[in-house]
């Protein structure tokens, strides 16, 4: 292949010759024929060197999942395994275009001689949740002049996967280790006499007692038989269902409904499991994309994440499809948050918090509005602007209607905003933990 | 090689110095010409379309002898005063511009020997400056350019007509020497660009590194500051510690500035800096070999070798284009390689240039072949496939069989739900509270 030097090459030399041969000039017809030669004279030895095959590049990362806004460093080796030098060689190696470069540079040009190797690395803030593949390297090779090249791509690709941010639980701890009480502070563990460590008062004696129980200094005091009461501690079980459709996606990339809700959820999750609560997830929009049961593991967090950082907003959104293997798989009592747009036809959302009530869950519906996610107001002309308010109140009006319809069964539709979403979703929780809702 | 074209072609006694000024004089003397027609046509037509009469001769005169005689000194041959009469001044107008075009058209090659020459030359030092190929290119086609236009001006050009047969004449005629300079310089030129631009890739990432990692830490301290109260400009910031070398820096302190009235995106830009300098100072104290990698110090070539392989690198191709071309250019060469009739090795046609097209075009267009024909094969070997370990393959396979089992999971369970629906409402006619709610509310 030729470069674009290359051409300026043939083009001096085509000049050259030319005018030798208008002017009947020996002198410009050699000095043409000088280029001309001089482009290609070196050509066979070029393809027989540049044997890219000879190219291996091994790329590193330090981690294969990481969180969104995390750094990262890419360690990439480039071996010549041939019995060649290679003159002149670049190798770029790409990463995904949301992410930012951090420190560093992502390529590298130098020669490389037979046998040995290169390796540089580069720092990488990871943008966005999802499945990610750093990859493929193009190796570039030129002669000494360069005239000419030849360009491989190798198409290894390491795969990253990154969870949704996580500034959300940093901000939240760092709010409480700075004493201001916000949101999620004044949360009271719901108390039930029972079975428990904490002592909670007396009761008289009756039939069936334990006799364990039975205080006996307070009983000869009274002259009666009194047991000693524990506070028995209850915990709430959650599952988060967020809606993945299509609809979810709408608004500026980092911005979409379904990007809050993710938020939403891995702070649900992680404000669950710091207080011995179970939150359960659940991904859908047409199917079940992912499911993780309402749980307490170690890792629990984290296959939470690994179905968030999948989620992507295609399909329309099955109501009932989800709410049927959630049913199947959860039999204990919960509150069922859903965190959907509402854009879908009510009837289906009805039957599904149907078989939700009459499987003895509760349920939530904490509800973006479309059109607060989308673009700004202000950025419209005068007949969009019109446009825009009249699709805003219709939509409005739609989900006031079906918001009326759900409440006669109890479920709220609460409408959030992008301000409003992450506060929303933790006072939803606190006030769960203050009723007791689905305790367990 | 500009010295040698100078040489070459002051035979010619065309390198007169006043050429420039010469020249511009007599485009300004041009101009005179077109403004004074323009003037006239112009004001004839508004006195006609005016006062319906002709524009005065005494008014055409004036401005011909203010206009053109005046300022220009274009005074005809045989006047000493200004003129005084209309059709003397046409008359002379016609002859004026006839001369004034036909000098211009000398001029102008005069010209452009000179501002070919100046061109050049500024190119050249360019070139030693900042190292680039099109600076190189630049000045060779400007000196070169100087010899086709005294070509096409039938002057005396350096040339080497009849081609010598022998090789050591060939080599010593004053034509070829500048054609061997010429080439020489590009060779050469295009060879320590090599050798510059081959350890500059990694010379330029240290320097980056460098700026990025200083930038990086004037802009945590300075957060720092901010966070402690004192007073520090965020503007200046960014500006006098080059914390707009690099990207990721510039966009968080964009978030920083712009998004003044917004708390939290200001906390993420902040805590977005110093969570790099954290990593960055982690990565540092873990690993020794970061900052080498981070620079690709080890990648930097040998400069010694580097230098040696362009000299003999240089020599050998510099021959090798010389001797092919001498045998290319050579009619001896070609007619006995050819054994043509002896009409024909003395034809006239064997000694113009364009038989150099008869070997030249075969030959320059083998090179290209036989390179396509290695690479074919070497490109076998490159046959690009997804590398994936087994692992990797058994994962995506799983995801995807698993993805299908899903989504027929759905349909199936979609589809049993519709036809128990169906049947309900086929045997039911009670309607409950749920139904009641869906209609009452959407239903009017």
């Amino acid at each position: 292949m030729i470069t674009q030097r290359g051409f300026v090459v043939v083009f001096a030399g085509v000049l050259l010759l030319t005018s030798g041969f208008s002017f009947v000039n020996f002198y410009l017809v050699l000095l043409g024929v000088y280029l001309v030669i001089g482009l290609v004279v070196t050509l066979p030895l070029f393809a027989l060197t540049a044997n890219l095959a000879g190219i291996e590049v091994d790329r590193q990362i330090d981690k294969v999942k990481l969180f969104s806004g995390d750094f990262i460093r890419v360690r990439v080796t480039i071996r010549n395994t041939s019995r060649r030098h290679f003159d002149f060689i670049e190798v770029h190696d790409q990463y995904p275009e949301t992410w930012i470069l951090a420190i560093g540079e992502n390529f590298i040009a130098s020669r490389i001689e037979p046998g040995s190797s290169m390796t540089f690395s580069y720092i990488l803030q990871a943008r966005m949740r999802g499945r990610y593949y750093l990859g493929p390297t193009e190796v570039i090779m030129r002669d000494r002049l360069g005239l000419h090249f030849y360009k491989r791509i190798l198409k290894e690709q390491t795969e990253v996967l990154v969870y949704p941010t996580w500034k959300d639980v940093r901000r939240m701890d760092a709010l409480g280790k700075q004493r201001q009480l916000g949101l999620m502070f004044g949360a009271h563990r719901t108390k039930t006499v029972g079975m428990g460590s904490d002592f909670a008062g007396f009761r008289e004696y009756s039939p069936g007692d334990e006799f364990r129980l039975i205080d006996w200094k307070v009983s000869a005091k009274r002259g009666d038989m009194v047991i000693r009461q524990y506070e028995m501690e209850k915990n709430v079980q959650i599952i988060v269902m967020v809606d993945s459709s299509g609809s979810m996606g709408n608004g500026y990339p980092e911005n979409t409904k379904l990007e809050y809700a993710i938020r939403a959820a891995v702070l649900l999750t992680h404000m669950g499991l710091e207080r011995k609560d179970i939150v359960g997830t659940c991904v859908f929009s047409d199917m079940v994309h992912g499911y993780i049961p309402p749980g307490a593991r170690p890792n629990h967090m984290y296959s939470v994440l690994e179905i968030l950082a999948m989620a992507e907003p295609t399909g329309w959104s099955d109501y009932e499809t989800a709410i049927a293997h959630v049913v199947q798989q959860s039999k204990k009592r919960s509150l069922i948050i859903w965190m959907t747009d509402l854009e879908e036809s009510p009837a289906p959302l009805l039957n599904a918090m149907k078989t939700l009530v009459a499987n003895g869950h509760k349920a939530l519906v904490i509800s973006p509005f479309g059109p607060w996610f989308e673009a700004p107001v202000g950025q419209f002309g005068p007949v969009e602007k019109v446009l825009a308010e009249a699709v805003s109140e219709e939509l409005w009006e739609r989900r006031n209607k079906i918001a009326r319809a759900l409440s006669r069964f109890g479920i709220n539709v609460i409408n959030v905003g992008p301000e409003d979403f992450l506060p929303v979703i933790i006072r939803a929780y606190e006030e769960a933990k203050q009723r007791g809702v689905a305790t367990f | 090689m500009a010295y040698l074209v100078y040489f070459l072609l002051d035979v010619n006694d065309f390198w007169h110095w006043e050429a420039p000024y010469t020249f511009v004089v007599t485009v300004f003397r041009l101009l005179s010409l077109l403004v004074f027609i323009l003037t006239t046509t112009m004001i004839s037509g508004l006195v006609g379309a005016f006062a319906g009469g002709a524009m005065p001769s005494d008014l055409i005169v004036g401005l011909y002898n203010t206009l053109v005689l005046r300022t220009w000194y274009m005074q005809p041959y045989g006047v000493s005063g200004p003129m005084i009469n209309v059709t003397e001044v046409w008359v002379s107008f016609q002859t004026n511009l006839m001369e004034v075009l036909s000098a211009l058209w000398d001029n102008t090659f005069l010209f452009l020997y000179f501002l070919l020459a100046g061109v050049g030359i500024a190119l050249f030092l360019q070139s030693i400056i900042r190292m680039e190929h099109k600076f190189v290119g630049g000045a060779f086609l400007s000196i070169q350019g100087i010899v086709i236009i005294a070509a096409f001006r039938s002057l005396i050009v350096p040339d080497l007509n009849p081609f010598p047969p022998d090789f050591m004449a060939f080599l010593l005629m004053s034509a070829q020497i500048l054609a061997l300079v010429s080439f020489a310089y590009l060779e050469v030129s295009y060879q320590m660009i090599y050798s510059y631009s081959v350890g500059k890739p990694v010379e330029d990432r240290e320097e980056t590194l460098k700026k990025q990692l200083l930038a990086l830490r004037q802009a945590t301290r300075k957060q720092d500051a901010i966070e402690r109260g004192e007073k520090v400009s965020i503007t200046g910031m960014s500006r006098t510690t080059g914390a707009t070398a690099f990207s990721f820096l510039r966009e968080a302190i964009e978030r920083k500035v712009v998004g003044t009235q917004d708390a939290l995106e200001n906390l993420d830009a902040i805590s977005d800096v110093r969570r790099l300098q954290i990593y960055v100072d982690e990565l540092f104290n873990t690993d020794s070999k970061v900052k080498d990698e981070l620079t690709a110090k080890a990648a930097a070539p040998s400069s010694s070798y580097v230098i040696g392989s362009t000299i003999t690198g240089s020599a050998i191709r510099f021959l090798t284009v010389v001797s092919i071309s001498f045998i290319l250019m050579s009619p001896g060469i070609v007619s006995t390689l050819l054994n043509l009739p002896v009409g024909i090795q003395g034809s006239v046609e064997l000694f113009q240039p364009e038989i150099v097209l008869l070997f030249l075009v075969p030959v320059v267009l083998l090179f290209p072949f036989i390179a396509m024909v290695i690479s074919w094969f070497s490109r076998r070997e490159v046959i690009e496939k997804e590398k994936l370990t087994k692992e990797e393959k058994e994962a995506v396979k799983e995801r995807k069989k698993d993805q299908a089992r899903r989504k027929r999971e759905a349909d199936k369970a979609r589809k049993n739900r519709a036809k128990e629906r169906k049947k309900r409402d086929a045997d039911e006619t009670e309607v409950d509270d749920w139904d009641k709610a869906l209609e009452e509310t959407f239903k009017r």
